[in-house]
């Protein structure tokens, strides 16, 4: 256990993400980040299941992704700046996951902000 | 030589691009949040510095988890801002001061911060996002930036202290440059924010407020605290504060603020904050009247 993440476990809802994670979750994370590049993107939604498959990802991580499962996604050691690259890919915006991860609709997360018309 | 003449705490949120290539200067929503980099920019035109060392994180975009290093140090006269997926932003490419760069950076390597070197290689909204805000872009940038990525991403993180140690290595170093430039120091990152699991949205005002005066006057205190404190008091992403502490290790002990601006409209806690070195009156008070009781 890293010393500096000590009582990390405490906070629900907050998932760390090292290199322990990291090493488990690489092909997920690679297959995220590639959503930077056009050729890929484009590869992607044209076939999904021929891109999944040439990143080498497992059954449970395709069937995340297919579900388009924020929450399960992060759960399973997506890191979150790769993800957001893959949300533009389905067209959601960063305001809309987080809504989707604290299980509230859109309205309803914007109504809990300080400044609901900033979006 | 080169000289530090002050610093500057920014965010970085990658929304402060959008809003500002979307011309959303005025838009109530978003006008406290431009109007609070005014005074700063105003700073920055008046002091002409020749140079910005940027403190700033890649988001996975220029590294990945693969090979993801824990400092690195821009050298070149260009950088292209980075296409993060959604597409070019319409500003110059950053400009570079090789010279000033390889000077820090081997300044720093000699005082043991081993760092990754990057060169030819984009920067993405942890430096493009608030530089518009700061500097004119129009036709080019007025002066140079020596980046400095630090891993906020992916665990083992530099601890705070380690990062504060790093300011003052960036202080020896601009200061044994032999050339007369002004350099200012800026930090981003933070400050409250969570932007993953069910804890998203998690902000803590009380928190930001304090962090900022200790981080002004007991900037050692905050070089205490694990990545877990950070992720506790501020949410999990605030960590990237010890980004801020990076900065505070590379002025003097004495700082003055000339300006905050802490505005939380949505997830983030943008703020930015400048300071100079110096005192600020209160300080002067009480030294003046201790100095003045009679022995």
């Amino acid at each position: 256990m890293n010393p500096q993440l000590k009582g990390i476990e405490q906070l629900s809802g907050t998932y760390a993400f090292d290199i322990r994670i990291s090493n488990k979750t690489l092909k997920l994370n690679r297959f995220l980040w590639k959503m930077i590049g056009k050729e890929w993107r484009e590869r992607y939604l044209a076939d999904p299941e021929a891109v999944m498959q040439e990143a080498g990802l497992n059954d449970t991580e395709k069937e995340l992704l297919r579900k388009q499962d924020w929450l399960g996604l992060v759960q399973y050691g997506a890191n979150f700046f790769v993800l957001e690259k893959f949300a533009r890919v389905a067209r959601k915006t960063n305001l809309e996951v987080y809504a989707i991860m604290r299980g509230e609709s859109f309205e309803e997360f914007m109504q809990t902000r300080r400044v609901p018309e900033s979006r | 030589m080169a000289k530090i003449i002050g610093c500057i705490g920014t965010s970085h949120v990658p929304t402060i691009g959008v809003a500002y290539d979307k011309g959303r200067q005025n838009d109530p929503a978003w006008a406290p949040l431009f109007e609070g980099y005014k005074p700063v920019a105003a700073w920055l035109a008046e002091k002409k510095p020749d140079a910005l060392v940027f403190i700033y994180n890649d988001h996975a975009t220029t590294f990945f988890f693969d090979m993801y290093p824990t400092f690195a140090l821009g050298v070149g006269e260009r950088f292209p801002v980075a296409d993060e997926g959604a597409g070019l932003r319409n500003l110059p490419a950053i400009k570079g001061n090789v010279d000033l760069q390889c000077h820090i950076a081997e300044s720093l390597v000699n005082d043991e911060f081993d760092l990754t070197i990057f060169q030819e290689k984009p920067i993405d909204h942890g430096c493009a996002s608030p530089l518009p805000l700061l500097w004119p872009h129009e036709p080019d940038w007025p002066g140079a930036i020596v980046p400095i990525a630090v891993n906020v991403l992916q665990y083992p993180l530099p601890t705070a202290r380690r990062c504060y140690k790093l300011g003052q290595a960036i202080r020896r170093a601009v200061e044994s440059y032999p050339e007369d430039l002004k350099v200012v120091i800026v930090g981003t990152g933070g400050l409250s924010h969570q932007i993953h699991g069910e804890r998203t949205g998690f902000n803590n005002e009380e928190w930001d407020l304090e962090f900022l005066r200790q981080l002004q006057f007991e900037p050692e205190k905050l070089t205490q605290l694990t990545h877990a404190d950070f992720v506790r008091l501020g949410g999990a992403e605030s960590v990237e504060q010890i980004m801020w502490l990076a900065m505070r290790g590379a002025m003097p002990e004495k700082i003055r603020k000339l300006h905050q601006n802490y505005y939380l409209a949505t997830t983030t806690a943008m703020t930015v904050v400048l300071f100079e070195e110096g005192e600020e009156p209160a300080q002067q008070a009480a030294r003046s009247s201790t100095a003045s009781v009679p022995a």
